[in-house]
């Protein structure tokens, strides 16, 4: 069992520790870096772009910092915590070529859109629109549709409706082209927002010209890069977005709950408040009121309001420096970990497609699947196809989450399956604690399943719920 | 591990894991969970991390199920109106950003409020149409007068033409840490027809609040991870049913947010769904409230046991402590600033303001900021404790959390520790 973090508290952000011997062996991929995971032994993870996962050395820590806050919360939280906050600001922000002013930690990428899109003041001429794909992770619709209803219908959103599968140059051009059409149709295109990789489906966005756009056509970029650090190579200086979260509980082994907020500082004067708002809002009128109970610091107000607004657990955020630092270590770094990802999920998925005599959601081009995600269609219709099991229109919608269910209770696993393009898939996730065995294990079972799909068996039984969006 | 152990000493050794030298006289900021809710916590995560997906999405729902149900009776209200959320800051923030606030609304509170509630009206006000009105409030004060107070500000606000939408209050202070006549403030709120906002973060396992169901508040938050012994991350939120059309996202924003108000396909309300699954991060604090609220139950004899120690505790060690400095609890004359498990005990410090001649060993107000700081580190470093104190109505005062796992002999002890500190501020000055 390793020994806790070891790093001295007062080590100031930037600096790095003297001990450069390695901590941590270097574990080979596939069955011998799954003993690093805490998983179910019976329980095959094919679903890790959903809620992540994280090895063993990281719950440790993490569970070391909740106990060291047990001992003494106030002063653990009041004098240690900060500090050891930047510690794990700077490893990201160096991981991600950002400046440390411009990261903060929010806990998932679902508060950091809702963070950007509840502090824009939108124009009272009611003409501003905020851009998105129809392959918008849910609950960021869900906040564009608030975001709407809330400002009383003074911003609209503009959906882009992709047909998968799509070429880059296709795609850039339709977002071009939206554009465009919300300028002739006299309003303002104000904001757009766009994912790295998209959810369900699971593919690559060309995210870095899709900036480009926005930065020549004077429309914010709002990045939606929950699948993005630890998954794909990042440098946000290069990138340079106007606002961009992503999830480091996803693919930077990272508990859950810890995700990286990036606002270049030519845009915080945009991002009045954090959500909740902290002791460090800074009202423009100095209200005469209740006084910040905090000492004062020469951190950015940017930074503290992020630092520090309301009381969570946020053990998570502290771990980050370690979790760069596994994989480093034990897995060769990042660049060996996305190499053998990416090779594993274009084996894997073809593998599954052969199985299922289907095929990948990709386009001619492959830009899609340069991702660890893919999408393999699954050989179920509402209509005649093929040799794909045919099941009455009616019950269509039961499929999914009976699929869901059986998986868990027969096989203890679960694939994400959705319906997209009136059709269904299933997607998977490559790690480096997979092989491609288990691609072909999990290829089988998703034939199995629709088989039983296809003898209507899902409409025999009670589907228990449990509907939440991966 | 289920015989009672005596609260005090026994218990912090036997319950909690604090470190040896430490005093916590604190517990009002931050809680502290007990062993075996700890345990509980551990176990959560371990399944999380055994089957991340039927996990979150099956197991939790239902655990979080079991949590609200747990800490519905604590409010008397039904578990149809209680929610989980992560803190009280989150609570009051997403009642401020669903109201669709209108020209001349306002939203009275009063001066004694937390910082950061008021942060988060500053920040609405900058959005929307709504202006904040502060009923300054100075202690000590009888309960009748802080209800007077309130009325008359309504009625002020209305005289000018305005329209009082909604009144934010607190169960207890946080400083000075008294408890506020938060009944009577509601139900002059219903009388004079404004929305009531209850901050109750010093609340749940603090004060009783069985009543809060049947007096109803329009809106109500508390921490469970404060006085309830749940590990960080969770507080309760209370919207009656007649008002969970009000609101209309969680915050932020997720997936299960829909425009029509009709029940979701289980039968559960949209208010429900709303916050069942907001966003990922880690619900384990969330599934601890049965496990809390069964150790205070079996290992600490119940609710009623807990307050009523803890009560005792803060009345006599704060007495205690008042002797001890030669000065006095903060206290009004019908006794009610005495029912909570704080106790706010004077300095011997002398402050003056404005432009009085500050004499050796006398401070003036505009280093308040500056005592507060030599005193929290000064303690922590020399006496591995840490207070919190603050200025109130021209003098500094500390404010101590009375807890299961202190004893009068511990407030002994604080006592002579602040005398020393006191002692040392005035003979040394700041500089």
């Amino acid at each position: 069992m390793p020994a806790p973090l070891n790093m001295p508290i007062h080590l100031k952000a930037g600096e790095v520790s003297s001990d450069v011997s390695n901590k941590y062996k270097r574990v080979p991929f596939g069955k011998e870096m799954l003993k690093q995971f805490s998983f179910d032994p019976e329980y095959r993870n094919v679903n890790h772009g959903s809620y992540g996962s994280f090895p063993k050395p990281i719950s440790e820590l993490r569970r070391h910092y909740l106990d060291e806050c047990e001992k003494s919360p106030d002063p653990f939280i009041r004098y240690d915590f900060g500090s050891i906050l930047d510690e794990n600001r700077a490893a990201v922000a160096k991981l991600v070529d950002a400046p440390l002013h411009t990261v903060v930690f929010v806990p998932n990428a679902t508060t950091g859109i809702n963070v950007v899109l509840r502090n824009l003041q939108w124009n009272e001429n009611g003409k501003d629109e905020i851009l998105y794909f129809n392959t918008i992770y849910g609950a960021c619709g869900k906040t564009v549709s608030y975001t709407s209803e809330y400002s009383r219908g003074l911003v609209q959103g503009r959906e882009i409706t992709l047909d998968y599968p799509i070429s880059d140059e296709a795609l850039i051009e339709q977002f071009s082209s939206t554009i465009q059409a919300s300028i002739d149709a006299g309003k303002n295109p104000r904001i757009a927002i766009f994912d790295t990789i998209s959810s369900l489906p699971g593919v690559r966005m060309p995210f870095e010209a899709l900036t480009a756009v926005c930065a020549s056509s004077g429309v914010l970029s709002l990045i939606d890069g929950a699948h993005g650090i630890g998954h794909i190579p990042l440098s946000l200086s290069t990138l340079n977005p106007d606002f961009f979260v992503s999830n480091l509980h996803k693919w930077l082994f990272v508990p859950r709950g810890c995700a990286l907020f990036y606002v270049p500082l030519r845009n915080q004067h945009l991002i009045r408040t954090s959500l909740p708002t902290s002791h460090y809002f800074e009202p423009k009128q100095l209200s005469l009121g209740a006084p910040n109970p905090f000492a004062p610091t020469t951190k950015s107000g940017f930074v503290m309001q992020f630092e520090s607004n309301g009381t969570i657990d946020n053990s998570p955020y502290l771990t980050v420096a370690e979790a760069i630092r596994w994989r480093r270590e034990a897995c060769g770094g990042e660049e060996a970990i996305h190499d053998y990802c990416l090779d594993l999920s274009r084996k894997g998925a073809t593998l599954i497609a052969s199985i299922l005599n289907t095929h990948i959601l990709d386009n001619p081009q492959h830009t899609l699947t340069n991702c660890h995600l893919s999408n393999i269609l699954l050989p179920v219709s509402t209509k005649p196809y093929q040799d794909f099991h045919v099941i009455p229109e009616e019950h269509a919608h039961l499929v999914g989450e009976w699929i869901h269910t059986t998986m868990i209770k027969d096989h203890k696993t679960f694939v994400a399956i959705f319906y997209f393009q009136e059709k269904w898939w299933g997607r998977l996730s490559a790690q480096i604690y997979l092989e491609i065995e288990d691609y072909e294990w999990a290829g089988n079972v998703l034939k199995g399943l629709c088989e039983r799909v296809g003898r209507l068996e899902f409409l025999g039984e009670e589907v228990p719920r449990g509907d939440a969006a991966p | 591990m289920n015989s009672k152990v005596p609260f005090g000493r026994q218990m912090r050794e036997t319950h909690f894991g604090f470190a040896p030298s430490f005093t916590p006289f604190n517990h009002g900021s931050y809680g502290a969970t007990p062993l075996l809710v700890l345990r509980r916590q551990k176990e959560i995560q371990k399944l999380e991390l055994e089957r991340p997906d039927p996990f979150i999405i099956y197991d939790l729902p239902n655990l979080i199920d079991e949590s609200r149900k747990a800490v519905a009776p604590l409010l008397g209200a039904s578990v149809d109106e209680v929610v989980l959320v992560p803190n009280a800051s989150t609570g009051v923030n997403i009642v401020l950003r669903n109201l669709k606030f209108e020209e001349k609304d306002v939203i009275v509170h009063f001066s004694t409020i937390y910082d950061a509630c008021e942060r988060a009206i500053d920040s609405v006000s900058a959005l929307t149409p709504l202006t904040a009105r502060s009923i300054p409030l100075q202690y000590p004060i009888e309960d009748d007068e802080i209800v007077q107070r309130l009325r008359d500000m309504v009625q002020k606000v209305g005289d000018e033409g305005l329209n009082v939408k909604i009144a934010m209050f607190d169960t207890v202070l946080t400083f000075p840490g008294v408890p506020m006549p938060w009944e009577a403030l509601t139900e002059t709120c219903k009388e004079l027809g404004v929305l009531s906002l209850v901050d109750g973060a010093h609340g749940i396992g603090h004060v009783d609040l069985k009543q809060l169901g049947s007096i109803s508040p329009d809106f109500f938050v508390s921490n469970c991870h404060k006085w309830l012994y749940v590990p960080r991350g969770c507080a309760v939120f209370y919207v009656p049913i007649r008002n969970q059309h009000l609101i209309r996202s969680s915050l932020p924003t997720s997936y299960r947010y829909r425009e029509d108000e009709s029940p979701d396909s289980n039968g559960k309300s949209r208010f429900v769904m709303l916050f069942e699954f907001v966003a990922t991060m880690d619900h384990s604090s969330y599934c601890c409230v049965p496990a809390a609220i069964e150790f205070r139950e079996i290992i600490c004899g119940g609710e009623d046991e807990i307050i009523r120690y803890c009560l005792d505790l803060a009345a006599k060690g704060g007495q205690r402590v008042a002797e001890i400095l030669g000065t006095k609890v903060m206290a009004n004359k019908s006794g009610s600033l005495a029912r909570c498990c704080f106790s706010t005990v004077m300095l011997p410090l002398v402050l003056k303001d404005g432009k009085d001649p500050v004499s050796k060993g006398e401070f003036h107000t505009k280093d308040v900021s500056k005592i507060k700081s030599w005193l929290n580190t000064t303690a922590f470093k020399e006496f591995d404790t840490y207070l919190q104190t603050d200025s109130h109505a021209g003098a500094m005062w500390v404010r101590l959390s009375a807890q299961i796992y202190l004893e009068l002999g511990d407030y002994d002890w604080v006592g002579s520790k602040l005398k020393e500190l006191c002692e040392r501020l005035v003979d040394q000055g700041l500089d």
